[in-house]
Protein backbone atom coordinates (compact mmCIF):
# COMPACT_ATOMS: atom_id res chain seq x y z
CA UNK A 1 0.00 0.00 0.00
CA UNK A 2 3.32 2.44 0.77
CA UNK A 3 4.76 1.58 -2.56
CA UNK A 4 1.58 2.73 -4.06
CA UNK A 5 1.41 5.96 -2.05
CA UNK A 6 4.67 7.13 -2.21
CA UNK A 7 4.79 5.95 -6.16
CA UNK A 8 1.75 6.35 -8.28
CA UNK A 9 -0.72 7.55 -5.68
CA UNK A 10 1.46 10.38 -5.34
CA UNK A 11 -0.02 12.34 -7.71
CA UNK A 12 -3.62 12.32 -5.75
CA UNK A 13 -1.97 14.05 -2.69
CA UNK A 14 -2.36 17.14 -4.75
CA UNK A 15 -5.12 16.48 -7.10
CA UNK A 16 -5.04 18.40 -10.14
CA UNK A 17 -7.61 21.42 -10.21
CA UNK A 18 -10.72 21.44 -12.36
CA UNK A 19 -10.28 17.64 -13.00
CA UNK A 20 -12.11 14.25 -12.08
CA UNK A 21 -9.47 13.03 -11.08
CA UNK A 22 -10.39 9.49 -11.73
CA UNK A 23 -7.66 6.43 -11.39
CA UNK A 24 -8.25 5.67 -15.08
CA UNK A 25 -7.21 8.76 -16.09
CA UNK A 26 -3.41 7.98 -15.11
CA UNK A 27 -0.97 5.49 -16.23
CA UNK A 28 0.66 2.63 -13.71
CA UNK A 29 3.86 4.75 -12.75
CA UNK A 30 1.15 7.71 -11.82
CA UNK A 31 1.08 9.60 -15.11
CA UNK A 32 -1.64 11.59 -16.54
CA UNK A 33 -2.38 9.69 -19.52
CA UNK A 34 -3.45 12.84 -21.77
CA UNK A 35 -0.49 14.97 -20.72
CA UNK A 36 1.64 12.75 -22.51
CA UNK A 37 -0.89 12.86 -25.47
CA UNK A 38 -0.92 16.28 -25.57
CA UNK A 39 2.98 16.65 -25.25
CA UNK A 40 2.91 13.91 -28.64
CA UNK A 41 0.35 16.40 -30.24
CA UNK A 42 2.01 19.65 -29.30
CA UNK A 43 4.91 18.58 -31.85
CA UNK A 44 2.22 19.21 -34.79
CA UNK A 45 0.32 21.51 -32.98
CA UNK A 46 1.55 24.46 -35.77
CA UNK A 47 -0.11 22.49 -38.72
CA UNK A 48 -3.38 22.13 -36.67
CA UNK A 49 -3.41 26.08 -35.91
CA UNK A 50 -2.85 26.51 -39.96
CA UNK A 51 -5.97 24.66 -40.10
CA UNK A 52 -7.85 26.42 -38.02
CA UNK A 53 -7.13 29.62 -39.30
CA UNK A 54 -8.29 27.99 -42.72
CA UNK A 55 -11.43 26.58 -41.04
CA UNK A 56 -11.79 30.58 -40.29
CA UNK A 57 -11.57 31.79 -43.56
CA UNK A 58 -14.15 30.34 -44.98
CA UNK A 59 -17.59 30.86 -43.38
CA UNK A 60 -19.38 29.29 -46.17
CA UNK A 61 -17.57 26.06 -45.68
CA UNK A 62 -18.59 26.07 -41.71
CA UNK A 63 -22.00 27.24 -42.47
CA UNK A 64 -22.89 23.51 -43.56
CA UNK A 65 -22.16 21.67 -40.57
CA UNK A 66 -22.23 24.48 -37.59
CA UNK A 67 -23.40 22.23 -35.55
CA UNK A 68 -20.21 20.26 -35.46
CA UNK A 69 -18.10 23.35 -36.15
CA UNK A 70 -19.87 24.97 -32.88
CA UNK A 71 -18.52 21.82 -30.98
CA UNK A 72 -15.33 22.04 -32.10
CA UNK A 73 -15.32 25.56 -31.20
CA UNK A 74 -16.56 25.09 -28.06
CA UNK A 75 -13.94 22.54 -27.07
CA UNK A 76 -11.40 24.45 -28.33
CA UNK A 77 -12.31 27.36 -26.08
CA UNK A 78 -12.71 25.56 -23.19
CA UNK A 79 -9.17 24.08 -23.63
CA UNK A 80 -7.97 27.54 -24.30
CA UNK A 81 -9.56 29.01 -20.82
CA UNK A 82 -7.75 25.82 -19.19
CA UNK A 83 -4.18 26.56 -20.66
CA UNK A 84 -4.69 29.63 -19.62
CA UNK A 85 -5.54 29.18 -16.29
CA UNK A 86 -2.39 27.06 -15.79
CA UNK A 87 -0.06 28.99 -17.89
CA UNK A 88 2.19 28.05 -20.92
CA UNK A 89 4.24 25.69 -18.66
CA UNK A 90 1.99 22.37 -17.71
CA UNK A 91 -0.68 22.23 -20.81
CA UNK A 92 -3.54 19.75 -20.44
CA UNK A 93 -6.18 19.12 -22.64
CA UNK A 94 -9.72 18.54 -21.31
CA UNK A 95 -10.88 15.03 -20.43
CA UNK A 96 -11.49 12.61 -23.62
CA UNK A 97 -14.85 10.08 -22.49
CA UNK A 98 -11.77 7.38 -21.37
CA UNK A 99 -11.07 10.01 -18.92
CA UNK A 100 -14.47 9.86 -17.30
CA UNK A 101 -14.38 6.23 -16.03
CA UNK A 102 -14.56 6.35 -12.37
CA UNK A 103 -14.31 2.30 -12.22
CA UNK A 104 -11.11 1.18 -13.54
CA UNK A 105 -13.13 -2.34 -13.75
CA UNK A 106 -15.98 -0.88 -15.44
CA UNK A 107 -15.27 0.62 -18.94
CA UNK A 108 -19.42 0.82 -19.67
CA UNK A 109 -19.92 3.24 -16.69
CA UNK A 110 -19.23 7.16 -17.68
CA UNK A 111 -19.21 10.17 -15.69
CA UNK A 112 -22.23 12.25 -16.92
CA UNK A 113 -21.62 15.83 -17.04
CA UNK A 114 -23.44 17.97 -14.70
CA UNK A 115 -25.37 21.86 -15.70
CA UNK A 116 -23.29 24.63 -15.16
CA UNK A 117 -23.66 27.29 -13.69
CA UNK A 118 -24.03 29.67 -16.70
CA UNK A 119 -26.23 27.16 -18.18
CA UNK A 120 -27.96 26.91 -14.95
CA UNK A 121 -28.52 30.86 -15.01
CA UNK A 122 -29.42 31.06 -18.54
CA UNK A 123 -32.52 28.39 -18.38
CA UNK A 124 -34.05 30.75 -15.46
CA UNK A 125 -33.21 33.53 -18.11
CA UNK A 126 -35.20 32.27 -20.49
CA UNK A 127 -38.06 30.71 -18.53
CA UNK A 128 -38.55 33.86 -15.94
CA UNK A 129 -37.46 36.81 -18.00
CA UNK A 130 -37.72 35.73 -21.55
CA UNK A 131 -41.57 34.07 -21.13
CA UNK A 132 -40.62 31.09 -22.98
CA UNK A 133 -42.10 27.77 -21.26
CA UNK A 134 -40.17 25.02 -20.38
CA UNK A 135 -40.48 22.85 -23.27
CA UNK A 136 -39.06 25.52 -25.69
CA UNK A 137 -36.27 25.92 -23.24
CA UNK A 138 -35.51 22.10 -23.45
CA UNK A 139 -35.36 22.05 -27.16
CA UNK A 140 -32.83 24.94 -27.61
CA UNK A 141 -30.96 24.26 -25.02
CA UNK A 142 -30.74 20.42 -25.26
CA UNK A 143 -31.61 20.00 -21.67
CA UNK A 144 -34.72 17.62 -20.78
CA UNK A 145 -38.09 18.81 -19.83
CA UNK A 146 -37.85 17.18 -16.59
CA UNK A 147 -34.29 18.97 -15.54
CA UNK A 148 -35.36 22.40 -17.10
CA UNK A 149 -38.05 22.56 -14.64
CA UNK A 150 -36.14 21.39 -11.94
CA UNK A 151 -33.87 23.96 -12.80
CA UNK A 152 -36.32 26.88 -12.44
CA UNK A 153 -37.93 25.66 -9.20
CA UNK A 154 -34.57 25.47 -7.71
CA UNK A 155 -33.50 28.67 -9.12
CA UNK A 156 -36.66 30.38 -7.73
CA UNK A 157 -36.31 29.31 -4.21
CA UNK A 158 -32.34 30.18 -4.50
CA UNK A 159 -33.80 33.59 -5.36
CA UNK A 160 -36.29 33.94 -2.55
CA UNK A 161 -33.40 32.79 -0.14
CA UNK A 162 -31.40 35.77 -1.41
CA UNK A 163 -34.16 38.11 -0.80
CA UNK A 164 -34.61 36.92 2.35
CA UNK A 165 -30.76 36.99 3.19
CA UNK A 166 -29.97 33.27 3.95
CA UNK A 167 -26.31 32.22 3.56
CA UNK A 168 -25.87 30.06 0.06
CA UNK A 169 -23.47 26.91 0.13
CA UNK A 170 -20.81 28.83 -3.12
CA UNK A 171 -17.89 27.42 -1.98
CA UNK A 172 -19.22 23.98 -2.03
CA UNK A 173 -20.83 24.21 -5.43
CA UNK A 174 -17.67 25.17 -6.63
CA UNK A 175 -15.59 22.31 -5.07
CA UNK A 176 -18.17 19.89 -6.30
CA UNK A 177 -18.33 21.42 -10.30
CA UNK A 178 -14.61 21.69 -10.29
CA UNK A 179 -14.07 17.98 -9.58
CA UNK A 180 -17.49 17.17 -12.12
CA UNK A 181 -17.44 17.15 -15.80
CA UNK A 182 -19.73 19.73 -17.06
CA UNK A 183 -22.14 20.99 -19.83
CA UNK A 184 -20.71 24.36 -20.88
CA UNK A 185 -23.02 27.46 -21.96
CA UNK A 186 -21.89 29.05 -25.08
CA UNK A 187 -23.85 32.46 -25.83
CA UNK A 188 -22.68 33.47 -29.23
CA UNK A 189 -23.67 30.14 -30.77
CA UNK A 190 -26.92 30.81 -32.90
CA UNK A 191 -28.02 27.31 -32.54
CA UNK A 192 -28.49 28.01 -28.97
CA UNK A 193 -31.28 29.89 -29.80
CA UNK A 194 -33.08 27.84 -32.06
CA UNK A 195 -36.05 26.24 -30.86
CA UNK A 196 -36.67 24.08 -34.18
CA UNK A 197 -33.55 22.35 -34.56
CA UNK A 198 -32.61 19.92 -32.40
CA UNK A 199 -28.59 20.46 -30.87
CA UNK A 200 -25.61 18.40 -31.92
CA UNK A 201 -25.20 15.46 -29.82
CA UNK A 202 -21.58 16.78 -29.11
CA UNK A 203 -23.46 20.44 -27.56
CA UNK A 204 -26.95 18.97 -26.38
CA UNK A 205 -26.78 18.42 -22.12
CA UNK A 206 -28.94 14.91 -22.53
CA UNK A 207 -30.62 13.46 -25.84
CA UNK A 208 -33.99 15.33 -24.86
CA UNK A 209 -36.29 13.69 -27.34
CA UNK A 210 -36.16 9.79 -25.69
CA UNK A 211 -38.91 8.03 -25.93
CA UNK A 212 -40.16 7.19 -22.38
CA UNK A 213 -41.17 3.71 -21.55
CA UNK A 214 -44.79 3.06 -21.29
CA UNK A 215 -45.64 0.43 -18.66
CA UNK A 216 -48.50 -0.52 -20.82
CA UNK A 217 -45.82 -1.56 -23.47
CA UNK A 218 -43.69 -3.59 -20.83
CA UNK A 219 -45.11 -7.22 -21.58
CA UNK A 220 -44.09 -9.02 -24.87
CA UNK A 221 -47.07 -9.24 -27.19
CA UNK A 222 -47.52 -11.25 -30.52
CA UNK A 223 -49.91 -9.88 -32.86
CA UNK A 224 -50.49 -11.41 -35.90
CA UNK A 225 -51.08 -8.99 -38.75
CA UNK A 226 -51.58 -9.80 -42.58
CA UNK A 227 -48.56 -9.21 -44.66
CA UNK A 228 -50.87 -6.99 -46.61
CA UNK A 229 -51.98 -4.89 -44.14
CA UNK A 230 -49.59 -1.60 -43.28
CA UNK A 231 -49.04 -1.58 -39.59
CA UNK A 232 -47.95 1.62 -38.03
CA UNK A 233 -46.99 2.73 -34.63
CA UNK A 234 -50.66 3.71 -34.69
CA UNK A 235 -51.59 0.03 -34.56
CA UNK A 236 -49.07 -1.08 -32.44
CA UNK A 237 -49.79 1.71 -29.85
CA UNK A 238 -53.51 0.47 -30.19
CA UNK A 239 -52.59 -3.37 -29.75
CA UNK A 240 -50.77 -2.25 -26.53
CA UNK A 241 -53.39 -0.75 -25.22
CA UNK A 242 -56.46 0.71 -26.40
CA UNK A 243 -55.71 4.24 -24.67
CA UNK A 244 -52.37 4.67 -25.43
CA UNK A 245 -51.01 7.26 -27.79
CA UNK A 246 -48.63 6.22 -30.45
CA UNK A 247 -44.71 6.54 -29.89
CA UNK A 248 -44.46 9.69 -31.89
CA UNK A 249 -47.23 11.51 -29.94
CA UNK A 250 -45.69 10.33 -26.79
CA UNK A 251 -41.80 11.41 -27.41
CA UNK A 252 -40.91 15.08 -25.54
CA UNK A 253 -40.68 17.43 -28.29
CA UNK A 254 -42.39 15.90 -31.54
CA UNK A 255 -42.21 19.31 -33.13
CA UNK A 256 -38.53 18.70 -33.74
CA UNK A 257 -39.60 15.99 -35.33
CA UNK A 258 -42.23 18.02 -37.37
CA UNK A 259 -39.05 20.76 -37.81
CA UNK A 260 -37.29 18.23 -39.64
CA UNK A 261 -39.97 16.74 -42.34
CA UNK A 262 -40.73 20.31 -43.20
CA UNK A 263 -36.84 21.05 -43.67
CA UNK A 264 -36.76 17.52 -45.59
CA UNK A 265 -39.57 19.15 -47.64
CA UNK A 266 -37.38 21.72 -49.08
CA UNK A 267 -38.52 24.83 -46.89
CA UNK A 268 -35.95 27.34 -45.72
CA UNK A 269 -34.77 27.48 -41.42
CA UNK A 270 -37.30 30.81 -41.39
CA UNK A 271 -40.17 28.86 -43.27
CA UNK A 272 -39.79 25.90 -40.80
CA UNK A 273 -39.63 28.40 -37.37
CA UNK A 274 -43.00 29.99 -38.15
CA UNK A 275 -44.58 26.88 -39.39
CA UNK A 276 -43.46 24.93 -36.09
CA UNK A 277 -44.17 27.75 -33.96
CA UNK A 278 -47.92 28.24 -35.61
CA UNK A 279 -48.19 24.77 -35.15
CA UNK A 280 -47.50 25.37 -31.24
CA UNK A 281 -49.50 28.34 -31.08
CA UNK A 282 -52.69 25.99 -32.72
CA UNK A 283 -51.64 22.91 -30.07
CA UNK A 284 -51.44 25.18 -27.08
CA UNK A 285 -54.73 27.07 -28.36
CA UNK A 286 -56.26 23.33 -28.59
CA UNK A 287 -55.51 22.59 -24.73
CA UNK A 288 -56.60 25.80 -23.53
CA UNK A 289 -60.07 25.34 -24.73
CA UNK A 290 -59.88 21.36 -23.72
CA UNK A 291 -59.10 23.02 -20.43
CA UNK A 292 -61.92 26.18 -20.47
CA UNK A 293 -64.52 22.88 -21.51
CA UNK A 294 -63.30 20.69 -18.95
CA UNK A 295 -63.87 23.56 -16.19
CA UNK A 296 -67.19 24.51 -17.50
CA UNK A 297 -68.71 20.86 -17.45
CA UNK A 298 -66.99 20.28 -13.60
CA UNK A 299 -68.41 23.95 -12.49
CA UNK A 300 -72.19 22.88 -14.32
CA UNK A 301 -71.90 19.81 -12.33
CA UNK A 302 -70.43 20.67 -8.90
CA UNK A 303 -71.83 22.73 -6.38
CA UNK A 304 -69.38 23.83 -3.47
CA UNK A 305 -70.97 24.44 0.23
CA UNK A 306 -68.68 26.28 2.66
CA UNK A 307 -68.85 24.40 6.30
CA UNK A 308 -67.00 25.47 9.51
CA UNK A 309 -64.55 23.75 9.18
CA UNK A 310 -64.41 21.92 5.58
CA UNK A 311 -65.92 22.47 2.35
CA UNK A 312 -68.88 19.72 0.81
CA UNK A 313 -68.39 19.26 -2.39
CA UNK A 314 -71.23 18.39 -4.43
CA UNK A 315 -71.35 16.20 -7.60
CA UNK A 316 -74.63 15.56 -9.56
CA UNK A 317 -74.84 12.09 -10.82
CA UNK A 318 -76.84 10.44 -12.67
CA UNK A 319 -78.77 7.13 -10.77
CA UNK A 320 -79.30 5.46 -14.05
CA UNK A 321 -75.81 5.12 -14.86
CA UNK A 322 -75.99 2.08 -12.28
CA UNK A 323 -77.71 -0.02 -15.93
CA UNK A 324 -80.55 -2.19 -15.51
CA UNK A 325 -79.00 -4.99 -13.37
CA UNK A 326 -77.87 -1.92 -10.79
CA UNK A 327 -74.04 -3.40 -11.00
CA UNK A 328 -72.80 -1.55 -13.57
CA UNK A 329 -68.74 -0.07 -12.66
CA UNK A 330 -70.10 3.58 -14.00
CA UNK A 331 -73.09 3.95 -11.24
CA UNK A 332 -72.54 5.39 -7.97
CA UNK A 333 -72.35 4.00 -5.04
CA UNK A 334 -72.17 0.54 -3.30
CA UNK A 335 -73.23 -2.30 -6.03
CA UNK A 336 -75.46 -4.45 -4.38
CA UNK A 337 -75.03 -8.10 -4.80
CA UNK A 338 -71.26 -7.40 -6.44
CA UNK A 339 -68.61 -8.80 -5.01
CA UNK A 340 -66.01 -7.14 -3.33
CA UNK A 341 -63.01 -6.51 -5.82
CA UNK A 342 -60.35 -7.50 -3.43
CA UNK A 343 -62.66 -10.94 -2.82
CA UNK A 344 -62.42 -12.13 -6.42
CA UNK A 345 -60.88 -14.84 -7.92
CA UNK A 346 -56.98 -14.55 -8.85
CA UNK A 347 -56.63 -10.99 -7.15
CA UNK A 348 -53.33 -10.60 -5.50
CA UNK A 349 -54.01 -8.83 -2.27
CA UNK A 350 -50.48 -8.31 -1.34
CA UNK A 351 -49.31 -5.06 -2.85
CA UNK A 352 -46.98 -5.29 -5.70
CA UNK A 353 -45.27 -1.98 -6.34
CA UNK A 354 -45.09 1.02 -3.88
CA UNK A 355 -46.43 4.42 -4.62
CA UNK B 1 -94.54 2.38 5.40
CA UNK B 2 -92.56 5.67 5.39
CA UNK B 3 -89.89 5.59 2.64
CA UNK B 4 -86.76 7.71 3.89
CA UNK B 5 -83.61 9.15 2.40
CA UNK B 6 -81.09 7.79 4.71
CA UNK B 7 -77.51 6.71 4.45
CA UNK B 8 -75.93 3.06 4.45
CA UNK B 9 -72.61 2.46 5.52
CA UNK B 10 -69.95 0.27 3.86
CA UNK B 11 -66.38 0.74 3.50
CA UNK B 12 -64.01 -0.66 5.76
CA UNK B 13 -63.42 -0.10 9.58
CA UNK B 14 -62.29 3.33 9.74
CA UNK B 15 -63.02 3.82 6.23
CA UNK B 16 -66.41 4.36 6.11
CA UNK B 17 -68.51 5.51 2.96
CA UNK B 18 -72.19 6.06 3.40
CA UNK B 19 -74.79 5.35 0.02
CA UNK B 20 -77.18 8.14 0.03
CA UNK B 21 -80.33 5.69 -0.35
CA UNK B 22 -84.20 5.79 -0.37
CA UNK B 23 -85.21 2.57 1.29
CA UNK B 24 -88.02 1.69 3.10
CA UNK B 25 -87.88 2.46 7.01
CA UNK B 26 -88.20 -0.45 8.45
CA UNK B 27 -86.11 -2.47 6.29
CA UNK B 28 -81.88 -3.41 7.73
CA UNK B 29 -79.68 -0.13 7.15
CA UNK B 30 -77.22 -2.01 4.55
CA UNK B 31 -80.18 -3.89 2.67
CA UNK B 32 -81.12 -3.39 -1.45
CA UNK B 33 -82.78 0.13 -1.05
CA UNK B 34 -85.74 1.32 -3.59
CA UNK B 35 -82.89 3.41 -5.22
CA UNK B 36 -79.13 4.90 -4.27
CA UNK B 37 -79.07 8.47 -4.53
CA UNK B 38 -75.28 8.69 -4.54
CA UNK B 39 -72.47 8.61 -2.25
CA UNK B 40 -70.88 10.22 0.98
CA UNK B 41 -67.74 9.90 1.75
CA UNK B 42 -66.92 11.84 5.45
CA UNK B 43 -63.12 11.38 5.97
CA UNK B 44 -62.30 14.89 4.73
CA UNK B 45 -59.91 15.09 1.62
CA UNK B 46 -57.08 17.72 1.42
CA UNK B 47 -57.04 18.88 -2.14
CA UNK B 48 -53.75 17.40 -4.46
CA UNK B 49 -51.91 20.71 -4.33
CA UNK B 50 -51.86 20.07 -0.26
CA UNK B 51 -53.38 23.62 0.28
CA UNK B 52 -56.78 25.46 0.66
CA UNK B 53 -59.21 24.17 2.70
CA UNK B 54 -60.64 20.30 2.72
CA UNK B 55 -63.47 18.67 1.55
CA UNK B 56 -65.95 15.70 1.75
CA UNK B 57 -66.88 14.76 -1.65
CA UNK B 58 -70.69 14.40 -1.79
CA UNK B 59 -71.88 12.68 -5.50
CA UNK B 60 -75.59 12.89 -5.24
CA UNK B 61 -78.46 12.74 -8.14
CA UNK B 62 -80.06 16.06 -7.51
CA UNK B 63 -83.15 15.74 -9.78
CA UNK B 64 -84.37 11.90 -7.95
CA UNK B 65 -83.45 13.76 -5.04
CA UNK B 66 -85.89 16.53 -5.69
CA UNK B 67 -88.46 13.59 -6.74
CA UNK B 68 -88.20 11.66 -4.18
CA UNK B 69 -88.29 14.54 -1.70
CA UNK B 70 -91.49 15.78 -3.84
CA UNK B 71 -93.44 12.22 -3.44
CA UNK B 72 -92.95 12.19 0.91
CA UNK B 73 -89.59 10.91 1.46
CA UNK B 74 -88.54 11.51 4.74
CA UNK B 75 -84.73 12.63 5.24
CA UNK B 76 -82.75 11.20 8.24
CA UNK B 77 -81.14 14.04 10.25
CA UNK B 78 -78.01 13.42 7.82
CA UNK B 79 -79.55 12.83 4.95
CA UNK B 80 -81.40 16.36 6.25
CA UNK B 81 -77.97 18.06 6.78
CA UNK B 82 -77.31 16.98 3.19
CA UNK B 83 -80.13 18.10 1.32
CA UNK B 84 -80.17 20.95 3.29
CA UNK B 85 -76.70 21.69 1.84
CA UNK B 86 -78.45 21.61 -1.95
CA UNK B 87 -81.14 24.15 -0.49
CA UNK B 88 -83.65 21.05 -1.75
CA UNK B 89 -85.21 21.55 2.25
CA UNK B 90 -84.84 23.98 4.69
CA UNK B 91 -82.50 23.03 7.22
CA UNK B 92 -83.33 21.50 10.52
CA UNK B 93 -80.00 22.62 12.44
CA UNK B 94 -77.92 25.69 11.84
CA UNK B 95 -74.44 25.45 11.56
CA UNK B 96 -74.10 27.91 14.85
CA UNK B 97 -76.68 25.91 16.23
CA UNK B 98 -78.72 27.62 19.13
CA UNK B 99 -79.94 29.99 16.94
CA UNK B 100 -82.15 27.75 14.79
CA UNK B 101 -85.51 28.06 16.69
CA UNK B 102 -86.09 32.05 16.23
CA UNK B 103 -84.36 32.34 12.45
CA UNK B 104 -86.82 29.25 11.75
CA UNK B 105 -89.87 30.85 13.24
CA UNK B 106 -89.10 34.03 11.52
CA UNK B 107 -88.73 32.36 8.08
CA UNK B 108 -91.99 29.93 7.15
CA UNK B 109 -90.23 27.07 6.04
CA UNK B 110 -92.37 26.07 2.84
CA UNK B 111 -90.44 23.06 1.79
CA UNK B 112 -90.12 21.61 4.95
CA UNK B 113 -93.71 21.79 6.00
CA UNK B 114 -94.88 20.77 2.63
CA UNK B 115 -92.46 17.59 3.05
CA UNK B 116 -93.56 16.79 6.27
CA UNK B 117 -97.14 17.21 5.91
CA UNK B 118 -97.50 15.04 2.74
CA UNK B 119 -95.24 12.35 5.08
CA UNK B 120 -98.45 13.08 7.62
CA UNK B 121 -100.67 12.34 4.44
CA UNK B 122 -99.30 9.30 3.34
CA UNK B 123 -99.08 8.28 6.92
CA UNK B 124 -102.66 8.49 7.18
Amino acid sequence: MYAWLNGPGQVFHDPLPNSTNYLSAYDKAGRLIRAQDANEKSRSKAEQDKEEAENEEDPDAQEASSEEADAARLRREARRQEQESKGDGNKVSSESMEDLRPFPQNTQFMSQPVLSVELRDEIFRRVKDGGLDVRTVSAQLGVAIERVGAVVRLKTIEEEWIKQGKKRATPYQTAILSMLPTTPFDATSPISTSSTRSRAPTLAHEPINDLPVHPATRPQLFVPVSESRVFTRTDAAAAFSASLLPAHARIPHPQLVHAERYRASGMTDREVRERVEEDEREREEREREREVRRREDEARRMRVVQGRRWDFRFEDVRVEDVGRDGLSERGVGWRYGAPHDDRKRGKVKIPTRVG
Amino acid sequence: MVVRIRLARFGKRHQPIYNIVVANARTARNSKPLEVLGTYDPIPKQSASGEGRKYKDIKVDISRAKYWLGVGAQPSDPAWRLMAMLGLIEPKYRPGGMQQGREMHEQPIHVQESVQDRAHVAQA
